[in-house]
């Protein structure tokens, strides 16, 4: 019965991830099927479906890692320096290691090499930052576990430290990195940014800062590892059961074949969750030496030191305009990256969303003894685009031009100014039209509008968002047919709370004719067939393709097996509800298979590369109303109205709350998260959900959700895009923008705590 | 947290015995248990006083004014609607303390009695002044959320109950039973200022268990209203609070009580603001005045600044709504 399919060949494909584009090989292993068109008449994809695991989840039952509790297991804390910079001398473990209940204590001295991100070790000798590992201690229980940290006894060499980014990159501060503290990251240059300056009408300068976001994951970072033989078993509350499998390997030097990692519900990772942590080898290495599995998970306070965190940001913005146009930008930007490798580069939207004949973007990326970056939800992006997009508005009120119509000067561009590809679809003009009606962008004034008040401003403003989202292959999908006339998809991707169990379920249940209900989505164990990181608004993009081609290739078996039982022509039949429809009626699936014993039908798909002549890429503005009180600096958002082109909505309702989530957190950004660090010691005073605020309930405005919803057929054969990060990008800056417009003040710093305001209209008044 | 012992005392007599050195008393243990779990406290015995009889609910006597129990959880006060008729500013001034579960837990006794919220003070590696140290970290460094004024000495620390100042608003007073006796004293008088160089927060004295808290006559007959800046919507300690009260005539504001929290290690009046009021026909000229005058010797550190506008603005307003209501 099988074709040709199985010829594999290979060929480039161009991927983009986190705002970088990489040329890449591909395989191509089967025949892709067509996109379904705009206006296909579809029963289960794009209706709202409350999420599979939802009952799971509100009643209890969700297994979540920190759930996980194995016969024997034993309990791993971690020792974390007190200083931010400091020579580990000598440990003396011995009074820990006479606690009853302490089975073991390992550091830098007794720890075995484990290549972790580029260096040898999971403990250095040159600590640096407060919160860096030092020494771990397994125990019977947490609380032995905990009581033993503080009788480790471990000899510090103190270091000069620095932990403040402007400092950082003073030629005072005490060079933390051989290399100095500021490095060269990325540089983008197009057009010629000296002569459109000279010949400008106006130029607007402005410096922008934004602060340190942790993620404050619900769930905290943390692992369980338990080896049967040479076998490694990791339970990981991650964004990727794959990538911890690739830490592992390298880290304890594990054939792959011998790594199991297991993620089945999970609470949140927002980018932070990309692969092991230290906890993971630290548990891996205890569960092997004592022979029981072991458990590590972070408490609140170490996820807020050492977990990672968006990058504190300094930037400066030159902007151009003449003739009502937007000329030239040039964007500097210091992220300050703790002690990470790479930098989340914030000039990404400068480059790529407008099209500006002349840009000069530079990057650099600013050690210091904090705690480094990770992924957080469109990393740089958020930052870079609070400054660009405040920066047009500061151009346009310079030009005496309405802000959203400058921008629709540089917003219609078929082809990606980067690049110079043509856009697999772009629809960013839709959305400023949709948004622009929804939040009634016609009663703008500039100098803002009287509040409800006497002592209020009332003010709107708009923001664009870029991101890519297109997804990418590898990946892989099974799917196979009970006789009942139930499937089971197995992929090894993983939820991470988005709902892809249920879109995945909606795509098979549609390609293969049968309810949702009948479907069971079986993710996050690296047993199964490989998918990628959840992250970079990749996931829906990357792998409903590959179940959709498995359903399908699950289903034209089911009819060649229908074909035979029913003895009627292929061609006659269809698969619908959950039965074999031909002229001749309705025959259920389990009745084809009622004399078949458990002859199984198992579909297989994969994800087929993207196109190489098209560049993939989503769009959205975001427009804001806010309401601010000049006598007390309180910032009330009334409304976020969120428009979205991100091709076909599978989910509406899983869509729409990715958009409010990103809105949410993208307004703790803006009003009120801030890692606050006390310079002397180095310590993070926001340790706790007390003092670090991300927004409560009553903090949430009326979120107005709107999205494009044409597929993007050119994408891939669902037509969908990513929608993890889009929602989070222009929120900040929509919000800033018509705080701007309410008060006549600019602030451009966030977020825009009332310090910040009041402080802010005392200095313009 | 270290390990320690837990007895349940059943008599406020025996609860004052136990109270010993290295002893902690606890009710709803919503702040004992954050101080012990991040080591600031680490008492050897823990004396939990919710065995207690008789230290439950309220009552208002004709004549004899308002007794609330000290064990009295604080949602029972924001939920009736009997105490907001005789009392309104401790449902206004409860609205925006902690989250329905820690209402929930905690009592009106360890609610006024709550250690301060510095986040150098919380940190148990930072040896600050209030925890025997030699001086106060956040004078110099991150000192945003700090206190604007009253803080001649060391500590940069503010108050943080919503329900002191309320109280203090409406004269209130509190009871203190030790095993030397009972005394009464005004709840204003509960906390101590830096200035006195004493590195405690409060004046109830070890063995001391607050039992009661009395709000005469005169105080119910007060108008008084509650206001709360935070820095987001709710579960937020104030950026600056104020608690107003007084008697309403004739558009006239007599025997008025300001006080503030989130400004100064104590919950913050000043009698010669209220004189600036008292009895004369209310305006907002003269509101501001007030709020001028109990703020005028504030000195704020390098980030704090916008506490003064913010908390004379929040004072006019506490004014302008009692006289108009």
């Amino acid at each position: 019965m099988k074709d040709e399919r199985g010829r594999t060949r290979v060929v480039r494909t161009r991927n983009e991830f986190e705002g970088e584009v990489m040329e890449q090989l591909a395989l191509v292993q089967d025949e892709d099927a067509e996109a379904w068109p705009e206006g296909a008449q579809l029963g289960i994809v794009g209706r709202a479906h409350r999420r599979v695991e939802g009952a799971a989840k509100v009643t209890g039952r969700a297994r979540y890692t920190h759930d996980v509790r194995l016969p024997g297991m034993l309990h791993a804390r971690i020792l974390r320096s007190p200083h931010p910079r400091a020579r580990v001398r000598h440990v003396d473990p011995s009074r820990a290691l006479a606690l009853p209940g302490v089975r073991a204590v390992l550091h830098r001295f007794n720890t075995p090499k484990t290549a972790f991100r580029g260096e040898e070790t999971i403990f250095r000798e040159e600590v640096r930052f407060v919160g860096d590992e030092v020494a771990a201690v397994a125990a019977d229980t947490e609380e032995t576990a905990d009581a033993a940290l503080d009788l480790i006894v471990v000899d510090y060499e103190v270091l000069p430290h620095v932990v403040d980014l402007e400092e950082a990159i003073d030629d005072a501060a005490p060079r933390i990195d051989e290399k100095g503290n500021v490095h060269d990251a990325d540089r983008h240059e197009r057009g010629d940014v000296k002569k459109a300056f000279a010949s400008a009408d106006v130029v607007v300068e402005g410096t922008y800062r934004t602060s340190t976001q942790l993620h404050n994951c619900l769930e905290t970072h943390g692992a369980v590892a338990a080896w049967d033989g040479d076998q490694l078993t990791v339970y990981e509350s991650t964004q990727h059961v794959f990538g911890v499998r690739q830490g592992l390997h390298a880290a304890l030097h594990l054939p792959l074949g011998k790594i199991r990692v297991l993620c089945d519900h999970m609470g949140g990772g927002f980018g932070s969750k990309g692969g092991i942590g230290k906890y993971t080898v630290i548990a891996a290495l205890f569960a092997r030496e004592l022979g029981a599995p072991v458990r590590c998970v972070l408490d609140r306070r170490e996820e807020n030191v050492a977990a990672g965190n968006r990058s504190a940001t300094l930037q400066r913005v030159k902007i151009a305009g003449k003739d009502g146009r937007i000329t030239a930008i040039a964007h500097d930007s210091w992220s300050n990256v703790g002690q990470a490798r790479w930098v989340a580069d914030p000039t990404g939207p400068t480059k790529g969303l407008y099209d500006v004949p002349s840009i000069l973007a530079h990057a650099h990326r600013v050690v210091t003894n904090t705690g480094s970056l990770a992924a957080f939800r469109a990393p740089g992006y958020v930052e870079g685009t609070f400054a660009l997009e405040s920066a047009i508005d500061e151009l346009a009120d310079g030009m005496g031009v309405d802000p959203l119509a400058l921008r629709r000067h540089h917003a219609e561009g078929a082809i990606d100014p980067v690049s110079k590809m043509r856009y697999s679809l772009k629809r960013l003009v839709d959305c400023y039209d949709i948004g622009a009606a929804e939040i009634g962008w016609s009663r703008r004034k500039r100098g803002g509008l009287r509040g409800s008040a006497p002592g209020l401003r009332r003010g709107l403003g708009m923001a664009s968002q870029l991101w890519s989202g297109g997804g990418t292959p590898p990946a892989y999908a099974t799917v196979h047919l009970n006789p009942d006339g139930t499937a089971v998809v197995r992929i090894g991707t993983q939820d991470i709370g988005t709902g892809t169990r249920t879109v995945l379920a909606q795509v098979c249940a549609e390609e293969l004719g049968i309810d949702v209900r009948d479907v069971r989505v079986e993710i996050g164990d690296t047993d199964s067939t490989y998918a990628p990181i959840s992250a970079g608004s990749l996931t829906v993009a990357s792998i409903t393709p590959a179940v959709r081609l498995a359903a399908k290739d699950a289903r034209e078996q089911l009819l060649d097996v229908a074909a035979g039982v029913l003895e009627v022509g292929r061609s006659e039949l269809r698969v619908e509800g959950g039965a074999l429809v031909s002229r001749g009626g309705r025959t259920p699936i389990a009745k084809v298979f009622e004399d078949l014993d458990n002859y199984t039908v198992i579909g297989r798909g994969s994800r087929s590369p993207n196109p190489d002549d098209l560049v993939l890429k989503t769009f959205g503005a975001h427009f804001a109303e806010v309401e601010v009180d000049r006598t007390t600096g309180a910032v009330l958002v009334e409304r976020v109205v969120a428009v979205h082109d991100v091709g076909r909505i599978v989910n509406p309702l899983t869509a729409r709350s990715q958009v409010e989530g990103g809105v949410i957190q993208a307004l703790g950004f803006a009003l009120s998260e801030e890692r606050v660090v006390d310079k002397p010691t180095g310590r993070v005073l926001t340790r706790s959900l007390e003092t670090y605020k991300v927004p409560t309930v009553r903090d949430v405005p009326r979120i107005v959700v709107r999205f494009v919803d044409v597929p993007d057929t050119a994408a891939n054969n669902v037509g969908a895009k990513g929608l993890g990060e889009p929602p989070i990008i222009p929120a900040a800056a929509a919000v800033a923008n018509a705080v701007a417009n309410a008060l006549g003040v600019r602030i451009r710093h966030l977020p825009l705590t009332r310090r910040r305001v009041l402080d802010a209209l005392a200095a313009a008044s | 947290m270290k390990p320690f012992a837990y007895v349940r005392a059943t008599s406020v007599a025996e609860a004052a015995r136990l109270l010993g050195a290295g002893s902690a008393a606890m009710a709803g243990g919503t702040d004992l248990l954050g101080l012990m779990k991040g080591g600031i406290a680490a008492p050897a015995r823990v004396v939990d006083l919710t065995g207690i009889d008789g230290l439950r609910g309220w009552s208002r006597e004709r004549g004899a004014g308002l007794r609330i129990g000290a064990l009295t959880p604080l949602v029972d006060l924001e939920t009736s609607d009997q105490l907001a008729r005789h009392l309104p500013i401790v449902r206004a001034a409860l609205a925006d303390t902690a989250t329905l579960q820690l209402r929930n837990a905690g009592t009106v006794g360890g609610n006024l009695l709550q250690r301060n919220r510095c986040w150098y003070f919380r940190d148990e590696a930072i040896p600050c002044w209030l925890k025997g140290g030699t001086r106060c970290f956040a004078s110099e460094g991150e000192n945003e959320h700090h206190a604007v004024i009253g803080t001649a000495r060391g500590c940069n620390r503010v108050a943080p109950s919503d329900l002191a100042p309320a109280l203090i608003a409406h004269d209130a007073r509190v009871t203190l039973v030790g095993a030397r006796g009972t005394r009464s004293i005004a709840l204003a008088d509960l906390y101590t200022d830096p200035a006195l160089h004493s590195r405690d927060e409060h004046t109830i004295k070890r063995g001391e268990i607050l039992t009661e808290v009395h709000v005469p006559e005169a105080g119910l007959q007060r108008r008084g209203t509650y206001l709360k800046a935070m820095e987001r919507k709710t579960w937020s300690f104030a950026v600056v609070s104020v608690a107003a009260a007084a008697r309403v005539r004739d558009g006239k504001l007599r025997n008025p009580r300001i006080v503030l929290g989130g400004v100064a290690p104590v919950p913050w009046r000043v009698e010669a603001a209220e004189a600036e009021i008292d009895g004369h026909p209310f305006s907002d000229e003269l509101a501001r005045r007030a709020a001028d005058a109990l703020l005028a010797d504030a000195a704020p550190l390098a980030k704090n600044g916008y506490k003064v506008p913010l908390a004379k603005e929040l004072v006019r307003r506490a004014l302008a709504a009692i006289a108009a209501a």
